[in-house]
């Protein structure tokens, strides 16, 4: 599909839970305790446990599926850097914009933010623009 | 047997190469998890790309310990095709950069996903920071 430069891309909105981060740590085999032992998790710096980065970006991955079908997990391309943890509790929303088309490529702005506005993950993503659709 | 803290390992170290699979009950697990309602409405029995991305990463930390309290800041990612559920891939992955400081090391590691006949399916590149010392 092909998604015109400045097009809003349709978000994705997850509630993260300790419930879902503990099913994630097992699916994905990190059982890193700064996700899964709140005990462990006071002591450090974010007072808590959090959210795996790699959860929140299936999150924006989700979006980019939805809005480019099979152009991105087909030719898909992804830079980021977290700059906020999420929390169970939160209420996580990926987002993104066509910035601009370089050679066939839509390249998008991407972000998720929880429901405080707060920024947690802000990169950019590019997708083939006219890939095959889902 | 053990395995090497993330944190101990230097600049160009060659982490074990490991092949994995995506069966369809990982998958199932994986989509269950993360609430993936989109790659469901793409034709192919296609895996979510970040599938491909944490079945990976779990594969490659056989051969080196992620330590506690590691942080994740920032990710790059290249999905050079698309992956179907039962695929059978191999991981392979290297530290590429390693800073200290102030008790905490920055690790920069470069992974590479491969199907059977060597073709490239994903590339990635993981900065993470971890207390030096795998602190626990």
């Amino acid at each position: 599909m092909t998604l015109a430069v400045g097009t809003e891309l349709t978000p994705v909105t997850k509630e993260v839970t300790q419930a879902k981060i503990d099913r994630y740590a097992r699916a994905g085999g990190d059982g890193n305790p700064l996700h899964t032992d709140p005990a462990f998790a006071a002591t450090t710096q974010f007072g808590g446990t959090i959210a795996h980065g790699m959860l929140v970006l299936a999150y924006l991955s989700e979006m980019l599926t939805a809005n480019f079908g099979r152009a991105w997990p087909g030719g898909g391309r992804l830079k980021i850097r977290f700059k906020g943890p999420a929390r169970p509790g939160d209420i996580v929303t990926a987002l993104g914009r066509v910035v601009r088309e370089e050679g066939g490529v839509a390249v998008c702005e991407v972000e998720c933010r929880n429901q405080r506005g707060e920024l947690l993950v802000s990169g950019e993503a590019t997708a083939p623009a006219a890939g095959e659709g889902a | 047997m053990s395995v090497p803290a993330l944190d101990e390992l230097p600049k160009g170290y060659e982490l074990p190469a490991f092949p994995f699979e995506l069966s369809p009950d990982w998958v199932r697990e994986y989509v269950a998890s993360v609430e993936d309602e989109a790659i469901g409405e793409v034709d192919g029995d296609f895996v979510p790309p970040m599938a491909i991305a944490a079945l990976a990463l779990r594969a490659l930390l056989e051969g080196a310990r992620l330590p506690d309290g590691a942080i994740h800041l920032g990710q790059e990612l290249e999905f050079v095709r698309p992956v179907r559920v039962g695929e059978k891939l191999h991981a392979s992955a290297r530290v590429v950069s390693r800073g200290e400081r102030q008790g905490w090391v920055l690790s920069g590691v470069e992974m590479d996903v491969t199907a059977a006949d060597g073709s490239a399916v994903m590339h990635g590149r993981a900065t993470a920071t971890m207390p030096a010392g795998g602190a626990t």
